[in-house]
């Protein structure tokens, strides 16, 4: 209450200060004719008694200036004040405050853009109703430790949602691409098949129609289908009567019963358009053996993670000494989705790319405190006519300190533009099928937290970087400055040599972040253009699935492949061509257990490697190297016994110390075994900084697959062949849906986007930060030179040669120089071992790194000090002199 | 003549006031005359610490005051004690009472 009372008051004489002011003067007025009036009661003249009174009880004026300053409001009128002229000093130098602004703008710009994603993926709740109960379940193998990655049993997965208590909701579901057919091309859309109550459980509302309910759920059931936004106003045109309408999936008709937002999106389940029920038949329900299920779960409201940790343990526990053949040493592993799905983002990227930031803004930051403190020292005379005037030191460091606030603030708003743009620029490079897989994509914006992050550091940076700068130039002898007749006041010492220690600072920021991006760009470099294991140029690559329905018998795929292939090999310009069940960079991928026959394992021990099925001749068309044995020929036939094609890696470490080839291995479930009958040059599958790793290969002939990737290589540009690809395929079945047709040179590009924007981003950043450090020294040296200008003169007078003064400006700035590098230099060396993960075929302390940015930085030292050191042996020693 | 006038114990003075306008609503040379007075000259307010005073004690809304005529026909603000000022003034009447009492019963056993 009387808070709010003294606030209104404040405020009142804040707004209506004629006013007040008056009713004051008025009262005290009136007090002291009172008083005087006593006095001339006793005889005293009304002079006399008017002088007698001021000293007695404190003239108008004092008493005045005591209320006034007993009033908090006095001091918002200072700061007010403050501001103005600060104002009014950084109008007064618009290239000083140009560059700062913009150097502040860039740095917090820079800090704005990278936080507003660290933001959406690591503090932001992901973007579903009490997201903090949602868990994810995965297999998980106790004796070995390996975890399945997110599936788990389909019988698993029944048995326990039949007898959980801890869980409100437990949810399955698949990711596939489906089949689009009728009402114009036939297309591929990513989808998934889920359990009834998948949307119900995220809190997901349809924007038309209905969720899926239990009964769609069921085998059997009447085909129905829920569309996202996109797809039904793309592809539907926004068809008002699109409930209830159907559509063809796989060659089947489906009932659309919903419709979700565009905004809904799992980001496990990546982009996803098309959404029918999982409806598993009852034998699929029953497989416990293959572990392929993505399954999460809600926690019933006040059940910890800990206690349905312990549930699923104890039913794990059950279940391994009822189904000893499948389960044994298997769990559940159930971790929180949110910490799931942050794992699972670029983390060390972001938050690598988030201290580099950090690092140029501080550089920024030191050099317009920099450009502060060397304004102050032209400053100095007016300081100190205020300082003698009356102007407390506390007073002068306020206003320093107001005036840097509002420069930091105005490049604080000014960044808000640079983030912007950061921001749009960084989701531009982000491919369109992997925005699917990033949490609040779209929900990425100039938002409250990130303004209030934009405000706190720039409020932050301007208290920290403004205060070295008000406290030393409110320092001052204000009979010394005055006294000093020359304009040519030299500033404090303490002064100097903090604005050298800021400098050597900064570079030494400059070099750790120059030296962390060098390596990382070098990481890159040789990452792009280490040969992937075989030859992506002028390679096209078609990629597709087979309907179920629609083909259901082995030798159906066959021949669907075989004819696509002498149809595109009939093609002009296919100057080789094969087919793989994967291609590298696909997207897709499959794994198979193993085991070396003759040496067992140990009981529980399994052991799986990635494994493609090829025609005979995938390894030429790849031109993928043969190390021992040979490539697959026309004898690996339907029919014969299989042989399999293992990667070099996998044969030393599985197979260490023999020969492989001749050695046999059983594989997958169905235990058929092969005869190893070559070995070839391990290939990256995934990644382009994937280490080697095991692959087996086996003849398509003999092991058949629905999903193909038709491999051509063509004399010149694969694009020129993708029409006619299609046809060929379209020629054999005319409604099936192509997922992509990509150079595969496109779609390596694709996967290696990430670490490209962090490239980008690292070439961007190390050029600030070496322009920044370059600018702070050339600032520092030139301030310096016009200090020493007198000193300078004396010494040419006395006959010093312009060769003697410049070597002695730059020996000076190459100290300073040579400070920050070394210092650079050894904090790199303890910072980059936090990169280590992160390179590829690039140590932390990689040598050349280490020498080149030292040398390339001496180098730019001076060239900086150049400038400044010319000029001082421009110096005439007769104008200097006269100057006095 | 008596000792000089002492300054005021800091934050006895707004009691002082409080006190003072207890009694009738009173200008501000009206105050200051008043503790004058019943201090008999021990205690002398300057100007300054007075209407520093009762600008504190008006935003805190423990008096009031209104501008009135005088007797000698001039115009002066007068101030009076609100209800809130009146619980504040017995508070520490009673306290201060507590306080003194304690402290010569200190002085009294040494």
């Amino acid at each position: 209450m009387s808070l709010l009372r003294n606030l209104a008051s404040g405020l009142r004489s804040l707004l209506r200060k004629e006013q007040v002011d008056q009713e004051l003067k008025e009262e005290l007025g009136a007090y002291l004719e009172m008083a005087a009036e006593e006095k001339m009661k006793q005889g005293m003249s009304r002079q006399e008694a008017l002088r007698v009174v001021r000293l007695e009880r404190g003239s108008a004026e004092t008493t005045k200036e005591i209320v006034r300053a007993g009033s908090w409001e006095t001091l918002v009128e200072a700061c007010w004040q403050d501001l103005r002229f600060g104002q009014r000093m950084l109008r007064k130098t618009p290239g000083f405050t140009t560059v700062a602004v913009l150097t502040l703008a860039l740095g917090i710009g820079a800090n704005a853009a990278i936080f507003s994603y660290i933001d959406a993926w690591f503090i932001k709740p992901l973007p579903y109703p009490q997201p903090d109960r949602l868990v994810i379940f995965e297999t998980q193998d106790k004796k070995h430790g390996w975890t399945s990655g997110g599936v788990t049993s389909a019988a698993d997965f029944f048995d326990f949602q039949k007898q959980s208590t801890s869980f409100e909701q437990t949810v399955a579901w698949g990711g596939a691409s489906l089949n689009l057919t009728g009402n114009g091309l036939p297309e591929l859309v990513d989808g998934g098949r889920v359990s009834w109550n998948f949307f119900d459980t995220l809190g997901a509302k349809p924007i038309l129609g209905r969720t899926f309910t239990a009964e769609d759920d069921r085998s059997g059931a009447p085909h129905v289908a829920i569309l996202s936004q996109g797809l039904w106003q793309g592809r539907y045109a926004g068809d008002p009567q699109i409930i209830g309408r159907n559509i063809a999936i796989g060659g089947e008709a489906y009932t659309v019963v919903g419709v979700m937002p565009g905004t809904f999106q799992l980001p496990l389940m990546g982009i996803a358009n098309l959404w029918t029920p999982l409806a598993l038949t009852d034998m699929q329900r029953a497989d416990r053996g293959n572990v392929w299920l993505p399954a999460f779960g809600r926690l019933n409201p006040g059940v910890t993670l800990e206690q349905a940790r312990a549930e699923t343990a104890t039913f794990f526990a059950h279940l391994e000494k009822e189904f000893p053949k499948t389960n044994t040493n298997l769990t559940w592993l159930v971790s929180s989705m949110t910490d799931r799905i942050r794992r699972e983002e670029g983390g060390p990227e972001v938050m690598i790319c988030f201290v580099v930031v950090g690092l140029v803004l501080l550089i920024a930051c030191a050099n317009v405190a920099n450009l502060m403190l060397a304004r102050a020292t032209s400053r100095m005379r007016e300081f100190a006519v205020r300082g003698a005037l009356g102007a407390t030191r506390r007073r002068l460091a306020g206003q320093l300190l107001t005036e840097s606030l509002l420069l930091f603030l105005v490049g604080g708003v000014a960044s808000l533009l640079f983030a912007s743009w950061g921001m749009r620029w960084i989701e531009s490079q982000i491919p369109g099928h992997i925005r699917g897989y990033i949490v609040n994509y779209g929900h990425i914006e100039l938002d409250f937290s990130m303004l209030m992050f934009t405000l706190g550091i720039t409020l932050l940076c301007g208290l920290v970087f403004g205060f070295a700068p008000a406290f030393e130039n409110s320092r001052l002898d204000v009979n010394h400055t005055l006294k000093e007749t020359s304009g040519q006041t030299s500033g404090s010492k303490r002064g100097a040599r903090l604005r050298r220690i800021f400098v050597a600072a900064e570079i030494a920021l400059a070099v750790v972040v120059l030296i962390s991006a060098t390596l990382l760009v070098k990481s890159f470099i040789i990452s792009v253009r280490s040969s992937p294991g075989y030859n992506p140029a002028n390679v096209l690559v078609a990629q597709l699935a087979l309907p179920k329905t629609k083909y259901t018998e082995d030798s159906q795929f066959r021949n669907f492949s075989d004819e696509v292939l002498s149809r595109i090999r009939a093609l002009p310009g296919a100057a080789s061509t094969s087919v793989a069940s994967h291609v590298p960079f696909g997207g897709f991928g499959q794994g198979i257990e193993f085991q070396v026959v003759g040496k067992p394992l140990q009981p529980g021990e399994r052991r799986g490697a990635p494994f493609t099925a090829v025609s005979a001749d995938y390894f030429s068309t790849m031109q993928i190297g043969l190390v021992k044995g040979r490539f697959f020929d026309s004898s690996d036939a339907y029919g014969t016994s299989p042989s399999i094609i293992i990667s070099q890696t996998m044969a030393r470490q599985v197979l260490p110390g023999e020969d492989p080839i001749g050695k046999k291995l059983r594989l997958g479930e169905q235990h058929s075994v092969g005869m190893i009958v070559g070995i070839v040059n391990d290939i990256k599958m995934n990644y382009l900084r994937e280490r080697p790793g095991w692959h087996i290969y086996v003849p398509l002939a003999q092991f058949p697959s629905r999903t193909f990737g038709f491999v051509v290589r063509s004399s010149g540009d694969p694009m020129i062949m993708a029409t006619a690809i299609r046809d060929a395929i379209w020629a054999v079945d005319r409604d099936q849906p192509i997922s992509s047709v990509e150079p595969l040179e496109n779609l390596i590009a694709v996967v290696n986007t990430g670490d490209r924007v962090v490239a980008d981003l690292m070439v961007f950043f190390s050029v600030l930060a070496m322009f920044l450090g370059a600018i702070g020294l050339y600032g520092v040296m030139a301030h310096l030179v016009s200090q020493r200008i007198h000193e300078i003169g004396i010494r040419m007078a006395l006959g010093a040669s312009p060769v003697h003064v410049m070597r002695m400006v730059l020996s000076q700035g190459l100290k300073l120089a040579l400070g920050g590098v070394g210092a650079g230099v050894l904090a790199a060396l303890g910072a980059t071992r936090l990169l280590a993960t992160q390179l590829y075929q690039v140590t932390p302390t990689d040598p050349l790194t280490f020498v080149a940015v030292p040398i390339l930085f001496a180098a730019i030292a001076m060239a900086a000090c150049y400038l400044p050191a010319r000029r001082a042996t421009h110096v005439d020693p007769l104008v200097t002199l006269r100057f006095e | 003549m008596p000792d000089k006038p002492t300054d005021l114990v800091q934050g006895t003075l707004d009691m002082l006031v409080l006190k003072t306008l207890a009694l009738e609503p009173m200008h501000g040379y009206g105050i200051s005359v008043r503790i004058e007075q019943i201090s008999k000259g021990v205690f002398r307010l300057n100007a300054g610490s007075l209407f520093l005073a009762i600008q504190r004690l008006e935003r805190d809304g423990l008096i009031a005051g209104e501008w009135k005529p005088t007797e000698n026909k001039r115009r002066a603000k007068y101030y009076a004690l609100t209800s809130k000022g009146r619980k504040r003034l017995n508070n520490e009447t009673r306290e201060w009472g507590r306080q003194a009492a304690a402290i010569a019963r200190i002085l009294e056993a040494s």
